[in-house]
């Protein structure tokens, strides 16, 4: 046996149970779900009848309790389930969720706290004020350690092939932190300019927000730090770390190659970029269309690179990686992208004005364009390269630029955004057709495309419709200039004899590892993976610098994590957060699309800083922590651990105390009243809180615009002793927390004038009669008779109708500034779970069931299991504190018996 | 009608800067800070009082003849 006991639940009950047994000698486990134990009264101002500090009694105990020799806590866990074993006793499985912060380094400082850019609303203060994602519950929480509350990976961040935490840079743009947020996606790649104009944005498919009116613009926001970040006359230095002794050599200077550099730049390597072509960059400088991608944002990119002292060698072309490792390099990364066009393989290839896509726009990136004006020009295919192709022929001055596609619209790989712009440029989509030969003149000069008509049949491998040539429907398409957009591949010949080639002609590599066969030889990007996106390829490249660093070092790759991130939350999750959501407009894309465009001017314009807030702050913070680095850079501790992972233990116990405490019945189910409608109709519990030390306002005032009120109302059995929500049971202490609150307020506000609207006063307990008294005594109104509605004024008070029974039963109407309503209980219903094996009785309002309530309190219809406090009715504190000190009896006596019969 | 409150807390830190440009030239109530925003007064009081627990401004002791508080920046009080 583990523990001789378990206690479930850590409020007032759970903790006596757990002392009792504790001191008596018998080991216990005490399992709490929230971040600290002490349950609700901790959280209380004052206890009735003696107004004593709640806190001030509480927090010895809680004190007690964890630091007790014979009991061990677990808080933020929650049990899973309970089954009997054969021997009396029981196993428990047990959830404990991983805080994030290691407690044993934490100092409890909040330092976290303060720099953390999610807000939300504090739970502990009853959603009247924030706290932050990043937490320590509240002052007096035992332990006195932070945590971090993560729902999983923010949907934007999971879907980023980069790996770029875009919800933590998204959260620092909220914040005002521009630059933060730049330093962020920099950690990363240094490729922030060129990603946040060319990237295809996988984040804003993801975003949640694009279920209601839209995504948010995360990659304009990105192009909005770095733009900041470039503009600064004196941007922060890039901080050099201190070389490791040790040589990489990467071959190819595209995304994968400059991310992969950076980042083993960063991590003390020493680096030097071969390029083969006259200028470094790759696809980015030497394919993307200024007006997508501007050289000048590239550059000021690959000055992040040399900045670290990153040596770049254009003009060379590397054949042989087993030649650099004789030049002394440690470990050689091939990053060479897919720089081949595909052919079209039909005759007439070789005619003046026959070009391959990316040997013209190459060309034209060098400034080397050929001449288009008033020519047409026919492009062949339907990815973003054709797109970038003909768009990139009308600014030539193409006076007809058709992109010819064998599918159809839908089945377009290009990008649909893509594509709606170029057609507004004055592009001509010509689809269902595929070339047979490209017809050239006596002087070898292209004259036209002979094509035939398609038709879709049964999707192929890759999902989309295979297209089948329509018999006879051959036509001609009169063009100067074809331009064949049918694919790439990759230039990896020269590498056939030192390392194994896929069929397509990319590298292969353990795709974990992006290892070759010859170790020391990696390869990443588009040569391994084909065809992709600037962000794939910089995933890629992160994956290998990491891999590379792990082997260089002596590490095993095999098993090696990368990037383990939580799991994505859920947008159903995410969405039921929340019961409204306001309509908070999208940025507007404002590109101004030209019929005629004739320069390669950059479309999309910035954000404006305002604009950028705004976007920012439509952020729905889907993962709760937005994972923006903040807190890991603010421990003063290092306590900070975003890989931590929860844990799962199975556990034996001789004996169980269930103390899982009650609900507090939610007041929005009473919409007569108002409450979460109405500004200045709050609920006791929130009333507590306001009269409490850690209040989360000044002092006690109107939620509704900060004013002290003059006149308050109280609506007892709100939920309580009412079959209307189904609920006919007293709640036994509500009225004497109100009447606790009345004397409580009266000491706060003096003028304050108090009613209190009941349906009849339960004193019952020691002194609670003379308490009562006490506060009519002191002033306040006692009404008798129910409050049938609550109306709002427009300077927002409330008007209560309401019946008086004792003077004649009238119905009558009086004005308020606030009004608190008296909030019953209801069940714990999550102990249902607790025993899947359905044994643990509950009674008719599924309250756990004592069988045997008048001479065996807190036993329960299980052998061994018992019930200490709230769980098996509404109790105050005194009483909780009796039952639970039976429970730990009649566990105890459990206990005693197994250990006789054993 | 009222916005959720997860959707007001979510803006304190965007409102955060307004906030602290209005209390620049004094102290200011809770409806004082959302006229000069132009946001409600309710909303105003999450962000007022969010900023109040992290320390970016204060109550003063004595409230006005209608019962409100004034708040004022930490470099407010030094001056």
């Amino acid at each position: 046996m583990d523990y001789d006991a378990l206690v479930v639940g850590s409020g007032i009950g759970g903790m006596e149970s757990a002392l009792k047994l504790g001191d008596m000698g018998y080991r216990v486990l005490l399992i709490e779900k929230e971040a600290s134990v002490g349950g609700k009264m901790v959280l209380l101002s004052k206890v009735f009848p003696t107004l004593d500090c709640a806190s001030c009694i509480s927090t010895p105990k809680m004190a007690a309790a964890v630091h007790h020799p014979n009991i061990e806590v677990l808080t933020y866990s929650e049990v899973e389930g309970i089954a009997r074993d054969g021997d009396g006793g029981f196993r428990a499985r047990v959830r404990q969720k991983p805080r994030f912060v290691d407690e044993s380094l934490c100092t409890g400082c909040r330092d976290c706290e303060s720099v953390c850019s999610v807000a939300v609303p504090d739970e502990f203060n009853d959603a009247m004020v924030s706290r932050r994602a990043a937490y320590i519950a509240f002052p007096q929480a035992v332990p006195q350690k932070a945590l971090i509350e993560r729902a999983g990976t923010s949907p934007c961040s999971f879907d980023c092939p980069a790996g770029i935490r875009a919800h933590g840079y998204v959260a620092l743009i909220r914040s005002g932190e521009y630059e933060k947020a730049f330093q962020l996606v920099l950690e990363t790649t240094p490729l922030v300019g060129s990603l946040g104009r060319a990237c295809y944005a996988f984040c804003e498919s993801a975003c949640t927000r694009g279920d209601l009116e839209g995504s948010l613009p995360i990659r304009r926001l990105k192009r909005f730090v770095a733009d900041r970040h470039y503009a600064a006359e004196t941007p922060p230095a890039i901080e050099i770390p201190a070389r490791n002794g040790k040589k990489v050599a990467v071959v190819g200077s595209g995304p994968a190659g400059l991310t992969a550099a950076w980042q083993l730049a960063r991590r003390g390597y020493q680096v030097k970029i071969l390029e083969a072509a006259s200028e470094p960059g790759g696809m980015l400088r030497l394919t993307i269309p200024g007006y997508r991608l501007p050289v000048e944002v590239v550059e000021q990119d690959i000055a992040n690179v040399t900045a670290l002292g990153v040596e770049i060698e254009t003009g060379t072309r590397v054949e042989s990686p087993e030649a650099l490792m004789q030049q002394g390099y440690d470990a050689v990364l091939l990053a060479t992208g897919t720089p081949l066009s595909s052919s079209l393989g039909i005759p007439g290839e070789s005619l003046n004005g026959a070009l391959d896509a990316l040997s013209f726009l190459r060309d034209m990136r060098l400034g080397e364009a050929p001449n288009l004006h008033g020519k047409r020009v026919a492009v062949i295919g339907g990815g973003d390269v054709a797109i970038d192709c003909v768009r990139t022929a009308r600014r030539l001055g193409a006076k007809e630029a058709t992109v010819a596609y064998r599918r159809g619209r839908e089945e377009m790989p290009a990008h649909r955004h893509e594509v709606r712009d170029a057609e507004q440029e004055g592009a001509r989509l010509e689809l269902l057709v595929a070339p047979v030969e490209v017809l050239g003149d006596e002087s070898g000069a292209v004259t036209g495309l002979r094509c035939i008509r398609m038709t879709l049949g049964e999707p192929d491998a890759s999902g989309r419709r295979r297209p089948e040539p329509k018999p006879g429907s051959e036509f001609e398409l009169g063009c100067d200039v074809v331009i064949a957009a049918v694919g790439m591949s990759a230039d990896t010949a020269s590498f056939a004899a030192q390392l194994q080639l896929n069929g397509d002609k990319t590298i292969a590599v353990d795709p974990q590892t992006m290892q070759t066969a010859t170790p020391s030889v990696f390869a990443a990007g588009d040569v391994v993976s084909g065809p992709s996106d600037m962000a794939s390829a910089v995933g890629r490249g992160r994956r290998a610098a990491a891999m590379i660093d792990r082997w260089l070092q002596g590490n095993e790759l095999d098993g090696a994590g990368f990037d383990d991130g939580l799991a994505a939350v859920s947008k159903t999750e995410v969405l039921a957060r929340q019961k409204t959501y306001a309509r908070l407009e999208p940025a507007e894309p404002g590109v101004l699309l030209s019929a005629a465009p004739t320069d390669f001017a950059e479309l999309e314009p910035p954000l404006s800083e305002e604009e950028a807030r705004a976007s920012a702050v439509r952020c729905l913070d889907c993962g709760v922590c937005s994972e923006c680095q903040e807190c890991v850079s603010a421990c003063p501790a290092d306590a900070i651990d975003l890989d931590m992972r929860g844990r799962e233990l199975d556990v034996e116990v001789g004996a169980i105390v269930v103390s899982t405490g009650f609900k507090l019945f939610p007041a929005d189910l009473k919409p007569q009243y108002g409450y979460g409608k109405f500004k200045n109709v709050i609920t006791a519990t929130q009333m507590e809180r306001l009269l409490a030390p850690t209040r989360p306002y000044n002092t006690v005032l109107r939620p509704g615009d900060g004013r002290m009120p003059e006149r308050i109302a109280y609506v007892m059995c709100t939920g309580s002793r009412d079959q209307t929500v189904g609920n006919p049971l007293c709640s036994k202490f509500c009225c004497m927390y109100s009447i606790k609150q009345n004397q409580l307020i009266m000491g706060v506000l003096p003028l304050a004038e108090l009613t209190v609207h009941y349906i009849d006063v339960r004193a019952v307990g020691k002194g609670y009669d003379e308490f009562y008294a006490q506060a009519s005594a002191m002033g306040a109104d006692f009404v008798k008779g129910r409050v049938a509605e609550i109306r709002e004024t427009d300077e927002g008070n409330l008007i209560l109708r309401y019946e008086d029974v004792e003077n004649g039963g009238a119905v009558a109407e009086a004005e308020y500034d606030l009004v608190v309503l008296a909030v019953g209980v209801q069940p714990n219903r999550e102990i249902l779970k607790l025993f899947p094996g359905g044994e643990l009785a509950f009674d008719d309002f599924d309250y756990v069931d004592e069988v045997d309530e008048d001479l065996n309190p807190a036993r329960t219809s299980i052998p061994g299991v018992y019930v200490a406090g709230s769980a098996s009715g509404a109790k105050d504190i005194p009483e909780s504190i009796l039952h639970a000190g039976a429970a730990a009896a009649q566990a105890a006596a459990h206990l005693e018996a197994m250990r006789v019969s054993s | 009608m009222s916005r959720d409150v997860r959707e007001i807390v979510r803006e304190e830190q965007w409102m955060r800067p307004r906030i602290l440009e209005a209390l620049a030239s004094g102290p200011l109530t809770v409806p004082e800070i959302a006229a000069a925003i132009g946001r409600p007064a309710d909303e105003a009081m999450f962000w007022v009082m969010g900023m109040r627990k992290y320390g970016y401004l204060h109550e003063l002791k004595e409230k006005t003849g209608d019962g409100y508080f004034r708040y004022e920046t930490p470099a407010g009080s030094a001056s």
